[in-house]
């Protein structure tokens, strides 16, 4: 029994990390409509600035997940509007392509810059842990967790409620019509993609916090990103969070009770038989289902 | 197509002469000074997955390239040679250093140290072995390479079953009380599956009962699974046969999961100064087994000892050197001391010299069985003590006392 | 194919046929690994390009390929032709019987349910070590007893990647000019539409599903005998799948010569970066590619066919249309 609830604690709170790196990848390709395979580097990147900013300036690494989402959404409304949005119509494999040669771009930069070794932003409470029982739940990661819901709540309350969100809703739902309406696409659409890098800078940040980091983990982050959001249904807040949860506890059971070496096997397993069963995601409705593509 | 082919074709082959072409210039047998230089050849992942790794190695064998010139070079017959190595990056691909070990054959190049990791060297091995080149390998030490037939591979370091099986030896020697059971963590990669193996069946032979044995996949960052499964079985010690990601999470998430055993003991990761820069105070006791220390015993005329190397490195690096570094050293050495005592610059006669080698080095013992493997070298266990991996076994000298219980 | 494409065809074969004469070892084996990237970008171009279905999976059939002769060639001790030819049956049944619920999808869906297939068969090659050795990798014996097929050296290696292009090439050029080659492009423009003229749609795309895993399989046979030991981590390696994609979009999806042309020139390129860039070309190589994707997304070939039509390059014409 106290294995099973182990288990389930332990899901459950890499899910929450799991959730936070996949929210920001769900929400562009919700809205865009692109598959951002640099999503990866940008979590790595958040690491960097979260460990930079704790080495030379000794800043708690919370507030540091601040800096790095500021910084984070710069460069991604920087790369948007420069960049992607070049491609923004093209085919669904050139926009897999530009990001792609932007993943490698940087992952290869971070070595070059930062070298390939091992770093991870030291904290002497977060490897502590509360004992419930045989349980023990660290404090490192329940706070990510904490993030994680959070950040998906504010998420979800900007989207709805502001009038950028609206905006943003709007572009994702049917293009033509938000600028037939004075929305300015291209700086939603960038503000999105900004939106986006802030999360994943803010989910290396945490990353960094509660394990270690270096840059070719970038693509295994972007891999988990896909499986979040499928699980989730594309665009949806509150099921990226459900994705990334329901992740981690697959992984978990599957480790616990089959095989630890077969947990990212069962990630993909749990992802061919969400889209087979249900490509529009595990969770209700898909948030752009009504969408119109726009030419 | 017609038109836009034939423009297409020519500009395709002109991209061929470029790309096939431009090595071999760059490949012409480089003569300063009037002096002869001989060209030593490395394929190294100075990219990709194992770039660190990569880089260690490629500083190790600078620094062999600088003591052997420093020293006035090297003497073959009655010639005497400036050292230079040439190396080409494999991208930590296995089938790119298979390549580039046929294009520096092109070369003429027919004396190679090894590339990072047993992949790559498995594959180059393979190439050395048809084109009749030498290589002494630096980083591949899985025990599956020498079990090939290959007889133009020789490895200065110790196999991966020693890896594991040494720290268990310290343990049954040291440790007072003697920890009764231990749990294994190990990756899934050729090399700590046979470290792993070898470890689990030396304490058995140590009467420890190995109480559980669980596999996690190769780089992983969340062990959590394979640390709760253990947990019920309260080991003594938990071995890791693993790499630096995987050693860091097992400590870390034991720690938050509330496993503490009287020590851990892992192979690779805890003489790496990431292992206690990331650790902090929670790598204070961990247990790990490294090729070679500044406590290795054994001194030879071009490094001298373990700590003469130490000072040469820190003279050029400015910062103390790693097994790895030392490691590549050791292989360039070997093949330095071979190919001086061939006399000849054959790769045959090389080889023979290589199979027949047998002397004290900074590194500890160079002589290789006849698979090619080091079979006399013994491997150290360090224990991180207030932040600084120490060496505490085998006993000597000039090493710590083992501080046990560990945590 | 039309008489002068194929005049420039032959030539091109030609010039192959007398290469390894002119060339050095080291260099023969890098073209036979440009000769393999030439074979799996017109293998993925038959579903990518003509069909429009973009996979990110089919490194999943040079994995199972390439495992498949090892495995055949290891423990079953067959020669390497007859298992290299089992090799691609088996990769075209394993692709007929994924596609049937993975092809129901489009778009980004069908990407990622490919990227999933081939990231669970490796793990599924891990976690089989009797069979395949797991992450310890699989070695094919190719000295001494054990050894079922005399290990044919570095140009040996070349005429069979060339004998497997050719193959993949000549299966392109018959897709493209057949009716089956119409439906395909049918099925990318509007596949309701194509339905609704009589393309049998999905049999149509689990052929060439299959088709493309067949040839992937062929190439992977050939990489995983010239490798000898063969790992997990490289032979599913999402890099490989990434390459094939690159080439034949920057080659020209949908043409026959377009992945050929993009193969060559990538490969060559990247070849000719990373002997001349130490350590940095694949900066460098990531910059290429961000490049080519805004400014070539037609690909050379159509690229240059309109440059030579226009008598101007119009390498900013597709960024006005793709642009928001």
């Amino acid at each position: 029994m106290a294995e099973f609830l182990q288990a389930a604690v332990n899901g459950l709170l890499q899910g929450g990390i799991l959730a936070l790196v996949g929210l920001g990848f769900s929400l562009v390709w919700g809205v865009t409509n692109i598959v951002n395979i640099a999503h990866g580097a940008f979590v790595v990147a958040g690491a960097y600035v979260g460990w930079e900013l704790h080495d030379s300036l000794g800043l708690n690494p919370l507030l540091g997940m601040l800096v790095a989402a500021a910084v984070l959404f710069v460069v991604g409304y920087g790369l948007q509007r420069g960049l992607v949005n070049l491609v923004v119509n093209a085919p669904v494999w050139m926009t897999l392509l530009l990001t792609f040669g932007l993943q490698l771009l940087a992952v290869n930069v971070f070595v070059k810059v930062a070298t390939s070794d091992y770093r991870s932003i030291p904290t002497g409470w977060a490897a502590r842990s509360l004992a419930l029982g045989d349980v023990r739940v660290p404090y490192g990661r329940l706070v990510a967790l904490g993030v994680a819901v959070v950040c998906t709540a504010g998420l979800v309350v900007f989207v709805e409620r502001t009038r950028t969100g609206r905006a943003i809703r709007a572009a994702g739902m049917d293009r033509s019509t938000a600028r037939l309406m004075g929305i300015d696409v291209r700086h939603v659409y960038a503000v999105t993609f900004g939106l986006s890098a802030a999360l994943a800078g803010a989910a290396g940040v945490l990353v960094g916090m509660v394990g270690t980091f270096s840059p070719p983990d970038a693509a295994r982050y972007t891999l988990f990103s896909f499986v979040v959001s499928v699980l989730g249904g594309l665009g949806n807040m509150g099921g990226a969070l459900a994705g990334g949860l329901l992740l981690g506890l697959v992984q978990a059971f599957v480790g616990q009770y089959l095989a630890t070496t077969l947990v990212n096997a069962a990630a993909f397993a749990v992802l061919i038989a969400v889209l087979a069963v249900r490509p529009s995601g595990l969770l209700g409705r898909p948030f752009y289902e009504t969408r119109v593509e726009a030419r | 197509m017609g038109r836009r082919g034939t423009t297409m074709l020519a500009g395709v082959l002109g991209l061929t002469a470029v790309a096939c072409g431009g090595g071999g210039s760059a490949g012409a047998k480089s003569k300063d000074g009037g002096g002869k230089t001989l060209t030593l050849a490395a394929a190294l992942s100075l990219t990709g997955t194992q770039a660190r790794e990569g880089v260690l190695t490629r500083e190790g064998y600078e620094i062999c390239q600088q003591v052997v010139n420093g020293k006035g070079g090297l003497k073959v017959g009655d010639t005497t040679y400036t050292l230079a190595i040439t190396y080409q990056d494999d991208t930590s691909t296995p089938d790119t250093a298979a390549n580039l070990v046929d294009q520096f054959n092109d070369k003429g190049r027919k004396f190679l140290l090894g590339p990072y990791g047993s992949a790559s060297t498995s594959a180059a091995a393979a190439v050395v072995e048809r084109n009749g080149q030498v290589m002494v390998d630096s980083a591949g030490a899985d025990d599956t390479i020498f079990t090939k037939g290959y007889r133009r591979t020789f490895a200065v370091l110790s196999p991966a079953s020693v890896y594991l099986s040494s720290i268990v030896k310290a343990l049954a020697e040291l440790a007072d009380p003697k920890p009764k059971t231990v749990a294994i963590v190990s990756a899934d990669d050729g090399f700590s599956k046979t470290a792993a193996a070898a470890g689990r069946d030396e304490a058995g032979r140590q009467g420890m009962t190995v109480a559980d044995l669980q596999y996690v996949p190769n780089g992983t960052t969340d062990v959590s699974a394979a640390l709760t499964r253990i947990r019920g079985g309260k080991p003594d010690v938990v071995l890791g046969s693993v790499h630096l990601a995987e050693g860091i999470a097992i400590v870390k998430q034991s720690g938050e999961l509330g496993l503490r055993p009287s020590a851990f003991g892992e192979t690779v990761a805890p003489p790496t100064p990431d292992f206690v820069t990331t650790l902090g105070a929670a790598a204070e006791g961990v247990l790990g087994s490294s090729q070679w220390t500044t406590e290795t015993e054994g001194s030879d005329a071009w490094f001298g000892t373990a700590k003469d190397y130490a000072a040469a490195f820190r003279a050029r690096y400015g910062r103390d050197p790693e097994y790895h570094n030392a490691e590549a050293s050791a292989a360039c050495l070997a093949l330095v001391e071979a190919i001086g005592k061939a006399g000849v610059l054959d790769a045959d006669k090389v080889r023979d010299a290589l199979a027949a080698l047998d002397q004290a080095s900074f590194f500890g013992p160079l002589r290789f069985d006849p698979t090619g493997k080091n079979a006399t070298k013994p491997m150290a266990v360090v224990q991180i003590q207030s932040g600084k991996a120490v060496t505490v076994w085998p006993k000597s000298a000039g090493t710590a006392a083992l501080r046990w219980p560990a945590r | 194919m039309t008489r002068a494409g194929a005049v420039v065809a032959a030539a091109a074969f030609a010039v192959l046929c007398l290469l390894p004469a002119g060339l050095a070892p080291g260099d023969v084996r890098t073209m036979t690994s440009v000769l393999l990237f030439a074979t799996l970008a017109s293998a993925w171009n038959i579903i990518g390009g003509f069909a429009g279905y973009a996979s990110f999976g089919n490194v999943a059939f040079f994995g199972l390929g390439g495992y498949s002769v090892a495995v055949l060639m290891t423990k079953a001790s067959w020669p390497f032709l007859p298992s290299v030819a089992v090799a691609a049956v088996l990769s075209a049944a394993f692709a007929a019987l994924v596609g049937l619920p993975v092809l129901r999808l489009r778009g980004h869906y069908f990407a990622i349910a490919t990227l999933g297939v081939a990231e669970g068969l490796r793990e599924v090659v891990v976690n089989l070590p009797r069979l395949t050795g797991g992450g310890a990798g699989i070695t094919i014996p190719t000295l001494g007893a054990r050894a079922t097929t005399h290990y044919p050296g570095t140009t040996g290696f070349y005429w069979y990647a060339l004998a497997v292009l050719v193959a993949a090439v000549a299966v392109s050029a018959a897709v493209s000019g057949s009716r089956f080659g119409y439906g395909l492009r049918a099925i990318q423009l509007d596949e309701a539409a194509a339905a609704s003229v009589g393309v049998r749609t999905t049999a149509a795309k689990l052929a060439a599903f299959a088709l493309s895993a067949a040839l992937t399989a062929l190439a992977g046979g050939v990489f995983a005998f010239q490798q000898v030991t063969i790992y997990p981590e490289r032979l599913f390696s999402v890099e490989i799948t990434v390459l094939m994609v690159v080439m034949a979009v920057l080659g020209g999806a949908a043409t026959v010569s377009g992945p050929v042309v993009g193969a060559f020139t990538l490969r060559l390129l990247d070849e000719y970066l990373r002997r001349h860039f130490l350590g940095t070309h694949l900066i460098v190589f990531g910059a290429i590619i961000v490049a080519a994707v805004v400014f070539l997304p037609q690909g050379v070939v159509r690229c240059s066919a309109d440059a030579w039509r226009e008598r101007r390059l119009g390498l900013l014409d597709t960024v006005r249309a793709y642009r928001l």
